[in-house]
This record gives structure tokens, C-alpha cells and sequence, in this order.
């Protein structure tokens, strides 16, 4: 049992606590399980037969018939729509982690007239849910002739709320003195931003950058509305739009949804710590 | 390392902006420069099209040819309490429905796991992992699956029912278990994410009270109802309010799952509203609609900005 140093002597817990230790961890490995089935069953269902999948209840052992992949590859422009989700979620973290740097160092660091009012106007943009900009922002791109291209994917996520806050909340905990070089022009406070405070707030970028690649990869309705071709279409779109047409072929979806989910999962596991910091982060300066 | 790092740095303390000397008044162009790429972007995309929004509400707007459109002033808010349907009241109660769900089933959920991993070793990390999992999954991948895991005949759930005897249900086709459905998926692919703000806040409270609490004989529940609960007051209204605002903007699970049915049970205001504006082109109703859900977003994230500062005093 894992005892705390400095918490209640385990004995004493144990006494007290009937239902120990043991029950919490089956129970707590069954909630786990829980959570990861439909990992399971996907995956189950995308190497099985066709017929095997047609029979209840079910099986829930694997049947390593990979043919679904080849079939689910061949039916959609996979690479190209990886492709452009790839380069819509990079273009638009670079944005975002650019703007956020530039805006949370001036927030976090510098004193100017009109910052309060300025971060103000910052937060209220947390006031608008993106539904409610389906509609304006498609009559603007309509007239920008920006629909169908990449720009309207990459452009109105190119400034994040949730990553000026947590930049600038990282530069206003470092030590005043850092940023105290008064004599400094505008360019030289520039080049202290570069030097000096972005290798001290990396954190926060992965954090920002985190979410932002989390948020642009998992979007569906900004580009199911603002795109119409698999040319600048990304894969989840290309997922929805492919369950439009082969709703019924289960192998092959479940193999659709294992390819294009695993690059995520990877994503997560080998960042895990960083996605579950960033998650906490969410709450600010809650306690 | 980064973790501890950066969980010290967002705790209030380290927001002592006020402590800083007076600058001089010559950081304005600079401070204007560096904040104009992200205020530009926020300005073009959304502050504006947010007031364009109410501009589009006042008119019956024409989408094809928009010099045609023409001005009704009120005329789609007044038919929000019209015969349309589904009707604006009807979606209304689908939102609140599902957002209960949401928030009731979510909070409590999540607040229940995060006192069972709390202060784990290795074996409750590793579960903790798995219940955050679903979060980073995208929503049209995972909402294809349970549309499978509810398929009346070979899913999952039915199996489940099965074995403990019950019969099946054809859980998305029934108007009576679409939305628990949807909510069940829902649950699954939120929880994690409220789970690890819960576990950030058990973290931080005191455990000398609940010690005490134990001494003077208090049972596990009582412990936890009295003493542990209390002191997440901060947490959970935080909780509860950025799930109450992402209940209300949910979409795509409804797309993929139910597409608003059977007969509308699932029709909620943003998917209501997705259908005017996408579908049949009613663009000034639909942006009635979402003056309306601008409203009621607005008005949770003011409570949720009341709370964290009230909080973190």
C-alpha cells in the first residue's frame, strides 16, 4: 500500500477504514476498464470478419483480418486529408504560441496605460462560444473569399484566450528584476523576451502548444461548415463525411476511426504528463 | 519536473502583478505592438462578427444574395416563441436536459473518481491515465464508435444488457434513450478532463481536518460530506460552470449520433441552431438563435470569473 510519509500511520487507516485498500484498487482498476472498453471494441471490431461482426453476442477477441484497413485506406484521400490536418493544427499552434508569447509577456511584464482595459476586452473573447460565430464568420469569409481554403481553418485560432492568460500569468511569476533593464529601447526589450523569457516560460508554450494541436486536430463543425473539398478538408471531416457514405461497413470503419484516432493517442502517451498539466492549468488560479 | 513547475506557477500566488515598480509611460507603443497580432485576430474573427451577429438577427437574411436581404427588426426574436419546430422552447428544454445531465452526472461522476485515485501510487496513475484518455480522442472518431457500441443488434451495450438478462433496446432509434445515450458517450469522452481538476484540488486541501474528523468518529461518507466537499466549494463551481458552457455548445456528437432525433429528442439549441443557419438557410432566425446562446454563454462566463477571483483571494 502506498502510505504517505507524514499522513496517518497505516495501521491506524487500516482500523479505521474497513473497506481498505484492495477493494479501492479493484474498484478503481474496473473504473479504468471501463473507460478504455470502447478502445477494446473498436479495435476488436476492425479486425474482424464481416460476418463475425454480424453475431451476438459478440466476440471480443481479435481476429487479425487486416483486410478492413486496406479496404477503409483505399475508400477516402486519407494521406492528403492527414496532411492537411497536419498542416492546419501546425500552422495554426505556431500562430497561436507566437501571439500568445508577444501578448502574455506584454500583459505579464510590461506596465502600459490601457493593459486592464485591454485584458479585459482579452477575456470577454472567452464570452463568445464558437457556435456563435458559425454564422458571421461564414458571411465574412464568404465575402473575404476565404471559404474552402486553408486560411479560415488556420486564422480566427491563430490567438487563444486560455494561452495569453497562462503566458502571462507564467512572466508575471518571475522576479521583477529579470525585465528591470530600464535603459533598454522597444528592441532591446525584444531581444530580452527572446533570450530570456521565452526559455523561462517554455512550459507554458507546450502547455499552449498542446492545446491549441489537441483543438485544431479534433475540430469538426468550423470545418465541416467553412470547407466543402478534400483538398484543404481535414481527416475528421473526411471520417464524418466517410460514415456518411459506408455507415453500414463496420469493419472498415472501426478501422477508419483506428487509424485516424492513433496519431493522437501517441500523441497523448508519450505527452501524457504535459496533457494532464495543461488540463489542470484550465483552472487557473483556482484552489 | 515541468509539472511541479508549472503548477506552482499558476497558483494565485505567483500572480502578484501589483508588486511590480511603476513603469514609464514610453512601454505603450512597445506593449500596443506586442498585443496587436492577438487583438487584431480576436478583433476580425470574433469581436466584430459577434456584433455582426446581432446585425444579421434584425434581418431576414438573404445568405445567396445578401443585398436582398431585408430588415424585420425583432421580427426573429418574436419567432422564437413561434409554431416552428422543433420550437426554440422545445430545444431549449432538450439543452437544459442534456446540460443537467451533464453537470449533475459529470460533477459527480468525476468528483467520485478523483476521490478514488486521489494520493495513489503507480496503479491508480495508470487509471487515471485511462479515464483521461477519451478527452484528447477526436469527437467524430469516438462518436462513430458508440453509435456501433449502441447498435440495437450486435453493439455493445446491448451485449452488456444481455448478459444480466435484459433485453435489448434500440437505444439511438428511441426517443426515450437517445439523449441518455448521447449522454453516456458524452460522460465518457468529459469526465477525465474534470476528474484531474478535481484531483488538482484534493491535492492542495488540508488533510489535518479530515484526520480529525476520523478521530472524532466520523464515518468515510461523513468525512467526505462534511469536511472534504466543503473545502472543494471553489473547484466545483468552477466545475460546474465550464460544463454548463460546454454542455451548451455540444454538437457533434448529436451530428454523428442521433442527427437531432428521433423527432427532434435531441434537437438542442446549437443543433437547432447548426440546422437554421447550415441546413435550411434561415440565417437571420438562426442568428436570433445564437444571440440567444451568446447571451446565456456570456452571462456563465461572468459567474465563472466571479468565482475564480472570489476564490483565489
Amino acid at each position: 500500500m502506498h502510505v504517505r510519509p507524514g499522513g496517518a500511520p497505516s495501521h491506524v487507516r487500516r482500523r479505521r477504514r474497513p473497506a481498505g485498500p484492495v477493494v479501492r484498487r479493484v474498484v478503481a482498476v474496473a473504473v479504468g476498464l471501463a473507460f478504455l472498453a470502447p478502445f477494446w471494441w473498436v479495435v476488436t471490431t476492425s479486425l474482424a470478419r464481416t460476418s463475425d461482426v454480424y453475431r451476438f453476442p459478440p466476440s471480443l477477441l481479435p481476429h487479425w483480418h487486416v483486410a478492413n484497413y486496406a479496404r477503409a485506406w483505399a475508400a477516402a484521400p486519407w494521406p492528403r486529408l492527414f496532411g492537411n490536418t497536419v498542416l492546419v493544427a501546425g500552422a495554426t499552434v505556431v500562430l497561436a504560441v507566437l501571439t500568445s508569447v508577444l501578448a502574455g509577456f506584454a500583459f505579464g511584464v510590461l506596465r502600459f496605460r490601457g493593459r486592464t482595459a485591454l485584458f479585459t476586452v482579452v477575456l470577454a473573447v472567452m464570452m463568445v462560444p464558437q457556435t456563435v460565430l458559425l454564422i458571421p464568420d461564414y458571411v465574412i469569409a464568404q465575402t473575404a473569399d476565404l471559404l474552402d481554403t486553408y486560411w479560415i481553418q488556420i486564422l480566427p485560432w491563430g490567438a487563444s484566450v486560455f494561452g495569453i492568460f497562462l503566458v502571462r500569468q507564467f512572466f508575471a511569476g518571475l522576479p521583477t528584476e529579470l525585465f528591470d533593464a530600464a535603459e533598454l529601447d522597444g528592441a532591446g526589450r525584444l531581444r530580452m523576451l527572446w533570450s530570456i523569457g521565452v526559455p523561462l516560460v517554455r512550459p507554458a508554450i507546450l502547455i499552449v502548444a498542446l492545446n491549441v494541436f489537441l483543438g485544431s486536430w479534433n475540430s469538426f463543425v468550423w470545418p465541416f461548415v467553412m470547407t466543402s473539398s478534400p483538398a484543404v478538408q481535414p481527416v475528421e471531416v473526411g471520417l464524418a463525411t466517410f460514415y456518411g457514405a459506408q455507415g453500414t461497413d463496420w469493419t472498415g470503419l472501426s478501422a477508419a476511426v483506428t487509424f485516424t484516432t492513433v496519431p493522437v493517442l501517441v500523441l497523448f502517451l508519450a505527452l501524457q504528463r504535459h496533457f494532464l498539466t495543461g488540463a489542470y492549468s484550465t483552472a487557473g488560479g483556482l484552489k | 519536473m515541468a509539472t511541479t513547475q508549472a503548477e506552482q506557477r499558476v497558483s494565485p500566488r505567483a500572480v502578484q502583478v501589483g508588486r511590480r515598480p511603476a513603469r514609464r509611460a514610453r512601454n505603450g507603443p512597445l506593449a500596443v505592438g506586442l498585443t496587436l497580432p492577438a487583438l487584431l485576430i480576436f478583433a476580425v474573427f470574433t469581436i466584430l462578427p459577434t456584433a455582426y451577429t446581432f446585425v444579421i438577427s434584425l434581418f431576414d437574411w438573404n445568405p445567396l444574395n445578401v443585398a436582398q436581404s431585408r430588415f424585420i427588426g425583432a421580427g426573429n426574436y418574436t419567432k422564437l416563441f413561434g409554431h416552428a419546430t422543433p420550437s426554440f422552447a422545445a430545444s431549449g428544454l432538450t439543452s437544459l436536459y442534456f446540460t443537467a445531465g451533464m453537470v449533475i452526472g459529470g460533477t459527480a461522476l468525476s468528483l467520485a473518481i478523483a476521490v478514488l485515485l486521489q494520493r495513489g501510487g503507480a496503479l491508480l496513475g495508470a487509471v487515471r491515465v485511462a479515464v483521461f484518455v477519451p478527452h484528447v480522442t477526436p469527437l467524430v472518431a469516438t462518436s462513430i464508435v458508440w453509435v456501433w457500441i449502441f447498435n440495437p443488434q450486435f453493439g455493445l451495450a446491448n451485449a452488456v444488457l444481455h448478459l444480466f438478462g435484459l433485453s435489448g433496446v434500440d437505444w439511438l432509434d428511441n426517443s426515450a434513450t437517445a439523449m441518455p445515450a448521447v449522454l453516456a458517450y458524452s460522460l465518457w469522452h468529459e469526465v477525465g478532463f474534470t476528474v484531474v481538476i478535481f484531483l488538482g484540488g484534493l491535492s492542495v486541501i488540508s488533510g489535518e481536518l479530515g484526520e480529525a474528523a476520523r478521530v472524532d468518529g466520523a464515518n468515510r461518507w461523513q468525512e467526505f460530506w462534511y469536511v472534504t466537499w466543503p473545502q472543494l466549494r471553489p473547484v466545483t463551481v468552477f466545475v460546474v460552470t465550464i460544463s454548463t458552457i460546454s454542455s451548451l455548445q455540444a454538437f457533434t456528437q448529436f451530428f454523428l449520433m442521433t442527427g437531432g432525433g428521433p423527432v427532434h429528442a435531441t434537437t438542442t439549441l446549437s443543433f437547432l441552431l447548426y440546422q437554421e443557419a447550415f441546413v435550411f438557410f434561415h440565417t437571420g432566425y438562426a442568428a436570433a438563435l445564437a444571440v440567444v446562446l451568446f447571451v446565456v454563454t456570456a452571462l456563465f462566463t461572468l459567474l465563472q470569473f466571479r468565482t475564480r477571483r472570489s476564490s483565489s483571494r
